[in-house]
């Protein structure tokens, strides 16, 4: 289903109540000025969404009911029980109709007449006036009834026969459009059929083709040699507007069935007899034997429905719906026909006779239908169910699926909850250990663990239930960017196709939140750095039209997301020399770095390559930034760029942020945290083999050297190692780099809620926040990044 | 692409605009025993829809698209435009 629907649907639901509430309080209490508003306001909301969607029906029956409740909002008129009825009614429908929407995304067919008894209801207090739109509740009498024209007959004579049985039924009339394109209407960039699909109310299209086709060698393309003729309930009015721009290529006509039936006179003589004796009859039909006669035409489409009627079974049961459709005023001539054409004869006499909702009797009550009908099932299209007699303990159907609004505020409580009952259940283990070390129970111990793994599935489920409930679709961060993309590159003059995958990837609501700055500031860098315009991309044998691609893609616990062009690429040349020229690499940097560091250049602080500063960007302040608000959720950024065919940014954010897995170490007595994505392994390694290059102690693993840390000094902690037992080094991964960390001890990993540091310690930049242990300790969690620069100053 | 275009295989894709007629029309003509899928179709161009109903391609995918399928596929797979919709439920 169109999403914008689906929203409307599950919206539709809240006003739906509210405007119920509303009228129901407003009965009681009639002149409360701040209900009337309330209700009218829920009811105007209603008529602009629907406006959005094909559903005219829906939008006269809320305009209806909207002029009605401005009238007495206005003071012009006093509400009462019989108005207040109407319009309970009214909505009562609506209830109906989009319950039948959110099955069948369209209004069941018989909205407009349902609708237009109500309408002329609703209006009758206003003086009973109607719009100009309601062109099928106008009365008969100034309907203008056009001579048929003989252009009809390729809508097909059994349709039209059908059709003017029904209009003379329901006395009303159709509208018929002839329209006859250009042949060269292509070349004014003219679609005649996509004018044509744009008719409001569409019942029939047909298209005729040309008399003779041309020999296919011979075939222009691009000569239209197709003309249309439309059958449609919107008005003249609405028609003359939609082909306003081409007035010399159609005709319309307005016919009632008497018209048609002239035409099909005029044309086919044996049709005669059964047609216009026939059509009339069906307004006489004595309204008891229509109601038996329906009753048994919905057995026998439930039979139908069903089950396979086959040989003498069919037979009896075509003779039994013969002769009901008979007494509706229908003729069927239905020898020979099989289930199917029997099953469509039904439908189309059910749709067609004059509907008596009060009259029929309950289908399994009438004799016939013993023999006809088989076990209940499902109910039978167009029939009772669709009609809108809806009453109070009528359940109405389900109107988009069930949504629960709930304050967001309220979600992030309960996840708070969850982090505090993984904070206590954590308690549970040091419990463990006490009740053996302490009290020296091994027994209880155990049974403590028992507990705490039990706790800790339920604890897990919970928080991934809550997480779920905080997972939104990345479409949410995306949305903005069709727009941002459309204006930008007109302002740039820049041809640019955004094109987003991934969209339903869900990651948690913070991180969408937070990645939007981040994304903005990369699709403006690629929209004005990146891209070229358009004769740059000719020039260079590109396609003229950039491409940026969104992407979104779940990876495990993480979410990537990349924001590709293929525009010029990063230069890592010009890089370099920019860099050095704003001194922030060294000479010896400008000789020895490779192209991807060159790209990855970008990321620090104070660098812009454009020459010029545009408002878009090149201040210098984007892309670093991108890599800290990216690492302050806990992600990563990198670029990688092919000079003339394009750049991949990709970032790597956690999936959520709500709980952070952390590694426990100690120094100096001191425990810390390390987010444990940074962590690549623990070893211990004995001192003899701890080297030293330089001024930096390293150790070497699998033939690779890593510089080793010391945490203590670098914390300014006095800590000494004990020479004696081997050294704790906790090997790290910070920007692609390996670190070693020299650390007094390691413990468990543990699942913290990290909160910001605050108040007096907000300076201390070398600890991304504190968490609370399960045994009440407070647990500072490093930031490694700054770490590191602070042991580089050290040294 | 509006157009995806195989040996006797096409299929028609979102919006097909006027700019894709030319080359389905060439498509049509060189094609054998062209099969046509419309079923990821949102609109047709009414010379594509011309060039479909002249060279009568097999239609081997109905579209989803609530009008194509049911005004515009009766004509492509029908015998004529006469198809009676009978027995369909009133608008």
């Amino acid at each position: 289903m169109n999403p914008l629907l689906a929203q409307f649907l599950a919206e539709a639901n809240d006003l739906l109540a509210s405007v119920d509430d509303g009228l129901l309080q407003l009965e009681r209490n009639p002149g409360d000025p701040e209900l009337v508003n309330e209700v009218f306001r829920a009811a105007h909301t209603f008529k602009g969404s629907s406006g959005l969607f094909d559903f005219p029906e829906l939008t006269r029956l809320t305009h209806a009911a909207e002029d009605l409740l401005d009238a007495v909002r206005g003071g012009r008129l006093a509400l009462d029980s019989g108005m207040a009825d109407d319009l309970l009614a009214a909505f009562d429908l609506i209830r109906g109709w989009l319950a039948h929407v959110t099955a069948h995304e369209r209004l069941p067919a018989t909205a407009g007449q349902d609708a237009a008894g109500l309408i002329t209801k609703l209006r009758a207090p206003l003086g009973g006036e109607t719009v100009a739109t309601d062109q099928g509740q106008e009365p008969s009498a100034v309907r203008r009834i056009d001579p048929p024209p003989e252009w009809l007959a390729p809508l097909g004579t059994e349709w039209l026969i059908e059709t003017a049985a029904w209009l003379s039924t329901t006395a009303s009339t159709l509208r018929f459009v002839r329209y006859l394109p250009d042949q060269d209407c292509f070349f004014r960039a003219e679609d005649p059929l996509h004018l044509v699909r744009q008719v409001p109310g569409l019942d029939r299209m047909t298209v005729i083709r040309p008399e003779q086709w041309p020999p296919r060698e011979e075939y222009d393309e691009y000569a239209c040699l197709l003309s249309f003729v439309v059958a449609t309930r919107a008005s003249t009015g609405e028609l003359e507007y939609l082909f306003r721009y081409v007035p010399d290529q159609i005709s319309i006509v307005e016919l009632d069935g008497a018209a048609i039936n002239r035409h099909l006179e005029g044309e086919e003589a044996e049709d005669l007899e059964t047609v216009p004796a026939a059509a009339p009859d069906a307004l006489h039909v004595d309204a008891r034997l229509a109601a038996d006669a329906r009753a048994v035409l919905t057995a026998a489409h439930r039979t139908l429905a069903v089950g396979e009627p086959t040989g003498t079974q069919l037979l009896a049961l075509i003779g039994s719906v013969t002769s009901a459709a008979l007494a509706l005023g229908v003729p069927l001539d239905l020898t020979g026909a099989d289930r199917e054409a029997v099953n469509a004869a039904v439908e189309g006499v059910l749709g067609r006779a004059p509907i008596e909702p009060a009259a029929t009797p309950p289908a399994v009550d009438h004799p016939v239908l013993a023999a006809l009908a088989a076990p209940p099932a499902a109910t039978p299209a167009g029939a009772p169910a669709d009609l809108p007699a809806a009453r109070a303990d009528d359940p109405g159907g389900q109107v988009g699926t069930r949504v629960l609004k709930v304050d967001q505020e309220k979600v992030d409580r309960l996840m708070e909850l969850v982090g505090e009952l993984n904070v206590a259940k954590n308690g549970l283990t040091f419990l463990a250990a006490a009740a053996e070390e302490e009290f020296g129970s091994r027994a209880l111990s155990r049974r403590i663990k028992d507990q705490y793994s039990g706790m800790h599935r339920i604890a897990e489920e919970l928080q991934a239930a809550v997480m779920d409930v905080r997972m939104l679709p990345l479409s949410v961060a995306f949305g903005r960017f069709p727009r941002l993309v459309r204006d930008l590159s007109r302002r740039l003059g820049k041809t640019i196709e955004l094109v987003t995958e991934g969209d339903d990837t869900m990651a948690d609501k913070d991180v969408i939140e937070a990645l939007g700055d981040p994304l903005v500031h990369l699709v403006r860098n690629s929209l004005d750095h990146g891209i070229e315009t358009s004769d740059e991309r000719i020039a260079a044998g590109k396609p003229g039209t950039a491409r940026l691609t969104l992407a979104a893609v779940a990876d495990g616990d993480a979410v990537l997301v990349e924001v590709s062009d293929d525009g010029r690429g990063v230069d890592p040349m010009r890089v370099k020399r920019k860099a050095y020229e704003k001194g922030l690499i060294s000479e010896e940097e400008l000789e020895s770095l490779s192209d991807t560091e060159a790209v990855d250049l970008v990321f620090r602080a104070g660098f812009s390559t454009a020459d010029q500063i545009s408002d878009l960007s090149g201040r210098g302040v984007g892309m670093d930034a991108v890599r800290a608000s990216v690492e302050k959720l806990g992600g990563t950024v990198t670029m990688r760029s092919e000079l003339g065919s394009g750049t991949v940014t990709r970032l790597r954010l956690p999936l959520s942020m709500a709980v952070t897995q952390v590694m426990v170490v100690s120094v100096a007595g001191q425990r810390f945290g390390v987010p444990v994505d940074l962590v690549v392994e623990t070893v211990r390694v004995p001192a003899a083999e701890m080297g030293r290059v330089l001024h930096q102690d390293v150790v070497v693993m699998r033939g690779e050297v890593v510089p080793v840390i010391d945490l203590a000094r670098a914390l300014q902690m006095p800590w000494a190692p004990d020479d004696s037992r081997d050294r704790a080094v906790l090997i790290v991964s910070v920007n692609g780099q390996r670190v070693g960390l020299l650390v007094e001890q390691f413990h468990r990993e543990v699942d913290v809620i990290l909160k910001p540091m605050e108040g007096l310690l907000a300076y201390a930049d070398e600890f991304s926040g504190t968490a609370l242990l399960g045994d009440g300790l407070v647990l500072l969690v490093l930031n490694l990044k700054e770490v590191l620069g602070l042991a580089a100053r050290a040294a | 692409m509006p157009l995806e275009l195989h040996d006797e295989n096409a299929s028609l894709i979102g919006v097909v605009t006027v700019d894709e007629v030319e080359q389905l029309v060439g498509w049509l003509r060189s094609s054998q025993r062209p099969r046509v899928s419309l079923r990821r179709c949102n609109h047709l161009h009414t010379g594509a829809l011309q060039a479909l109903l002249l060279f009568r391609p097999k239609i081997s995918a109905a579209p989803k698209d609530a009008f194509l399928a049911a005004q515009v596929l009766p004509l492509l797979t029908g015998a004529g435009g006469d198809t009676s919709r009978q027995g369909n439920e009133p608008p």
